[in-house]
């Protein structure tokens, strides 16, 4: 006799003995009768088992369920996979740029300040002044200063530019930084005259030290100078960016700073506040001491203050309204996934009921049956988790690829553990979400009334919860494509800016010459110039110009201007115009493209020898000379002995006026106007401090193909010199509109997918109903009703439900799309022509949904469905 | 199609009805699971037939509703089974299941058109 599972019951073994027995009396031979047994095993074991081994058996029914009906499921777990998919791929990002802690052990009490004009306008810090809030202030445990710059790293086989930094010597301690080998500045470091040295990335180390262990002490030429390595900082060290390769001590460079106070030489603090300190505190003590600075310095600090803002607000604060919008948007989608399927498993669970009103006759309980739906809908929400995650994978893989400039810590998003931890139990909740209910409603039968009826009627309460449904996905779906939809008009507007030049088939590319090796004007001069002949010399190429400031790169320089015979300004800030001025060679303007409205481009004679001359833009000319010919009248934007009503202007003579360039971006432009001058006549902002030249070329040919031979020919003028950032103009207005391009992407691809999901809902919905009430329709066209009052039944019931999610869905979407406010542009949130538009387009989608059954309906055969009962 | 359709309608016919056939084989005698089983299977001709995993759970929810007790029974030279007894109330639910049973197959009939269920 074999042996029976000792959990069974003794009657069950018994059985089992029985029909074991009764076998072997037919002749059966042993194995044979085992195998017989088998299936009745096999289910004892799925029923009788403990929870953990129920569920596992509920997971193997459901697989069983599902391999039964292959179409249904890989409908499930395809919508479910694009849902958590979305889902996933959005968290990436997210966790990656807001949620992870960042690397510095303080976090929440470092904070950026700024000095800025009480009109808002940010500046960088006055050496100065900084002198004095260090003196001053008692909120802050340290309080760093630290300046971008680019130095070039020679040496080696070729030369290269590196993104340098110049540190206080405390900068490291404000951000609670240790050095993996070496040490940080000492404060003699930090002081003018002091040997160079440096501390370098962990990155730079491993990449041109070979991670080498004796790496400090040895040295590197940085712009020609020697600097011995004291350090080397963490990979977690990415301040002031991420691409930082090199800290120099600030100190030997403050002698290069204008000496006076009106003077913002591109430095800027960093504090850690000291324990207990909040950011309100601070910045009221840094406005205090701004207004003693103001009543000490009225002529440069006038209307000054500081703004003292935490460092995390400052790395999120561009990107939070997009992540927050898109985790809104990936949410809904979700939502609308989770109700599609909960529809479709009511409808799952109708067409099962006899199944399970079957299994609660054989005596399962109610929670039994329950959780047996739900492990269902559970085991293929795993299932879409699972492909969803590979999707995710790709689009986020695909996006890091993209190398969007927007995001902060691009390099670290990647679908990790972590991330995949969290599709786990969305994919759960998911599943749970959308089998609940249909669930409960399935497994609450009437046994009797679901013989009685043969499982025709549907359950009211069932009918409203599929209504509802429907119901709050349309609404769901509008809301997403209103949001899609403004993004998409906002993304015509920016598109549609007049730039004030020419972007396409634009060569760009920087030079910048460090000043020990071209220490005399007249060879950084001739320098350009070389470069500019051998450029233009090269076939395909049809006009080359060099500038100071790169249109929508901004970091160009801003001075005060004024026109002879303006009354002179009583403080540096009152009634000042600023203005962004720039040093060009005379074919910039053509190469870049850029209308001269009036007057001529600079020539080959505004040079040293020549009278001074200047362009200004169009709003120049129109603020300064609203009645007269500007050309001929004199500004000045340089001005001889410092600021203030001492200061001697330079005058130079306007001999042309072009349009507008956007330099900030496309979207928020300082209101400063735009001067230029001939490099030949260098302004003298520009003589100690010399900017880094662009190269801008326009090609007969394909830019890209070119781009690598000019590098080339200007690399051939100079081997020592780096060039660097080479590009078509094209690639920084696709940069300038990348986020606002990435934001309509997206919300344009869950719209749409919202979109589509909605119409099957409403399709679903209506085609089981139509299913459902064949014989209705049958009896009600052989009672005299025509065809278009089926269809007008069917169709207008379809609308009913698209009505009301429209209507609820318009007004969620006017009182959300106000949060989409900082990413829209030239577009109001509460665009009716947008409401409109996409109301009518799910209309629309409601109607062709509703119409086809509708029209299913219409050809219902009056007799076929009377004897179909 | 007429091989699946018959299929189909054993197996919801034979388990929307399983209380119905419980409750009447033991309304003349006790019976065992077992014998419950074989009953089933030989008086429909092979048509219905109950797994054990469906039949004692139904058995036990039969018992626990109060419409049939079980009891084991010790008889020489076998070992002890336990039989089921149809119960007052048990008696009731069979004549009320009956009577819906019989509307059921008789509506099916009218509108079938099966002369002899």
């Amino acid at each position: 006799m074999p042996e029976w599972p000792r959990r069974l019951s003794e009657e069950v073994r018994q059985h089992l003995d029985d029909e074991y027995d009764a076998l072997r009396a037919r002749g059966v031979a042993h194995d044979e009768a085992m195998r017989r047994l088998a299936p009745d095993l096999e289910e004892l074991a799925s029923m009788r088992a403990r929870p953990i081994d129920a569920l596992a058996g509920d997971a193997r029914y459901a697989l069983r369920a599902l391999r039964q009906s292959p179409l249904f499921a890989a409908v499930v777990v395809l919508t479910l996979a694009l849902g958590i998919g979305a889902t996933t791929a959005i968290f990436t990002v997210v966790d990656a740029v807001m949620l992870r802690p960042y690397g510095y052990p303080d976090m929440d009490r470092i904070v950026m300040l700024a000095e800025t004009t009480r009109r808002g306008q940010t500046m960088s810090v006055a050496w100065q002044n900084f002198q004095d809030w260090r003196a001053q202030s008692h909120v802050f445990e340290q309080l760093a200063l630290y300046r971008g710059m680019v130095v070039n790293l020679t040496g080696s086989d070729r030369p290269e530019r590196l993104i340098a930094s110049l540190a206080s010597s405390n900068l490291f301690q404000a951000l609670g930084m240790q050095p993996i080998a070496g040490r940080t500045f000492s404060s003699d470091e930090d002081r003018p005259g002091a040997p160079r040295v440096a501390i370098v990335s962990e990155r730079f180390w491993r990449s041109h030290l070979g991670a080498a262990a004796n790496a400090v002490g040895s040295s590197i030429v940085l712009d020609g100078e020697p600097a011995t390595i004291v350090g080397v900082m963490p990979a977690a060290m990415r301040f002031p960016s991420r691409t930082t390769d090199v800290w120099l001590p600030l100190g030997p460079f403050v002698p290069g700073f204008p000496p006076d106070r009106g003077a913002h030489p591109g430095l800027f603090a960093v504090a850690k506040l000291a324990s207990g300190v909040g950011v309100e505190r601070a910045s009221a003590e840094m406005d205090a001491i701004a207004r003693r600075l103001e009543r000490q310095y009225p002529i440069s600090n006038t209307d000054h203050t500081v703004s003292v803002a935490p460092y995390y607000e400052q790395i999120v604060r561009n990107v939070r309204p997009a992540l927050l919008a898109l985790s809104c948007a990936v949410a809904f989608v979700l939502l609308i996934v989770c109700a599609n399927l909960a529809n479709l498993m009511l409808a799952r669970g109708d067409a099962r009921q006899r199944e399970i009103a079957i299994r609660e006759a054989l005596g399962a309980p109610r929670w039994r049956i329950v959780q047996q739906l739900v492990t269902e809908s559970v085991v293929m929400a795993l299932a879409g988790g699972a492909s969803g995650a590979l999707l995710a994978r790709w689009a986020v893989a695909a996006f890091v690829a993209s190398r969007p400039t927007s995001v902060p810590r691009i390099d670290q998003i990647a679908v990790d553990l972590r991330v995949l931890l969290f599709t786990l139990i969305v994919s759960v909740a998911t599943g749970v979400a959308f089998g609940l209910a249909p669930a409960l409603r399935a497994s609450a039968i009437d046994l009797v009334t679901s013989l009685k009826d043969a499982a025709r009627a549907t359950p009211g309460a069932a009918r409203r919860l599929r209504a509802l449904l429907v119901v709050a996905e349309i609404a769901l779906a509008l809301v997403l494509l209103v949001g899609a939809g403004l993004t998409i008009r906002s993304f015509a507007a920016l598109t549609a800016l007049d730039l004030g030049f020419d972007p396409s088939r634009v060569v760009t590319m920087r030079v910048a010459l460090p000043n020990a090796r071209y220490p005399e004007l007249a060879r950084w001069i001739a320098f350009h110039r070389e470069v500019l002949a051998r450029v233009a010399a090269m076939p395909g190429v049809e006009t080359v110009g060099l500038n100071s400031a790169t249109p929508l790169e901004g970091g160009a320089s801003e001075s005060e201007v004024r026109y002879e015979g303006q009354p002179p300004p009583r403080s540096a800030s009152e009634d000042a115009t600023t203005c962004l001025f720039q040093a060009a060679t005379p074919d910039y303007f053509r190469a870049m493209g850029i209308a001269i409205v009036r007057g001529r481009a600079f020539t080959a004679r505004d040079d040293a020898a020549g009278a001074p001359v200047a362009i200004v833009e169009e709003a120049l000319a129109r603020k300064f000379f609203p009645d007269g010919d500007p050309i001929g009248r004199r500004i000045a934007f340089e001005f001889a002995g410092g600021h203030g009503p001492a200061a001697r202007p330079i005058w130079r003579e306007i001999v042309g006026v072009v349009r507008h360039v956007r330099h900030y971006g496309l979207v928020r432009e300082p209101d400063n106007l735009e001067v230029y001058a001939p490099l030949e006549q260098l302004p003298i902002w520009f003589r100690e401090r010399r900017p880094t030249m662009t190269l801008f070329v326009r090609t007969a040919l394909d830019p890209e193909q070119l781009a690598a031979s000019i590098r080339q020919t200007v690399s051939s003028t100079d081997p020592e010199i780096p060039v660097f950032g080479v590009t078509t103009m094209d690639s920084y207005v696709g940069q300038a509109t990348e986020q606002p391009r990435v934001n309509m992407t997206l919300l344009s691809a869950f719209g749409g997918l919202a979109l589509v999901l909605a119409g099957l809902g409403i399709y679903g919905v209506l085609s089981y109903l139509v299913g459902r009430r064949t014989q209705e329709i049958g009896i009600r066209l052989a009672l005299g009703a025509t065809r278009a009052d089926v269809l007008r039944l069917v169709v207008g019931h379809g609308m009913a439900l698209a009505s009301a999610g429209i209507a609820i869905g318009l007004a969620a979407a006017w009182a959300l799309t106000r949060s989409l406010g900082t990413l829209l542009y030239g577009v109001s949130p509460h665009d009716s022509a947008t409401f409109a538009a996409i109301a009518a387009l799910l209309a629309v989608v409601a109607f062709v949904a509703s119409y086809v059954p509708g029209r299913r309906a219409t050809r219902v055969d009056p007799m076929r469905a009377l004897r179909a009962e | 199609m007429q091989h699946i359709a018959s299929r189909i309608l054993d197996r919801e016919l034979k388990k929307g009805s399983a209380e119905l056939l419980i409750l009447s084989l033991v309304e003349d005698r006790p019976r065992h699971g077992y014998d419950l089983s074989k009953l089933i299977e030989s008086r429909s001709g092979g048509v219905l037939t109950f797994r054990v995993a469906s039949l004692y759970p139904l058995l036990y929810r039969l018992e626990k509703r109060g419409w049939i007790q079980g009891r084991w029974v010790e008889k020489a030279g076998q070992r002890r089974r336990r039989y089921y007894r149809l119960t007052a109330a048990g008696a009731q639910m069979l004549a009320s299941q009956r009577s819906t049973w019989k509307e059921f197959v008789d509506a099916i009939n009218r509108i079938a058109g099966v002369e002899h269920a």
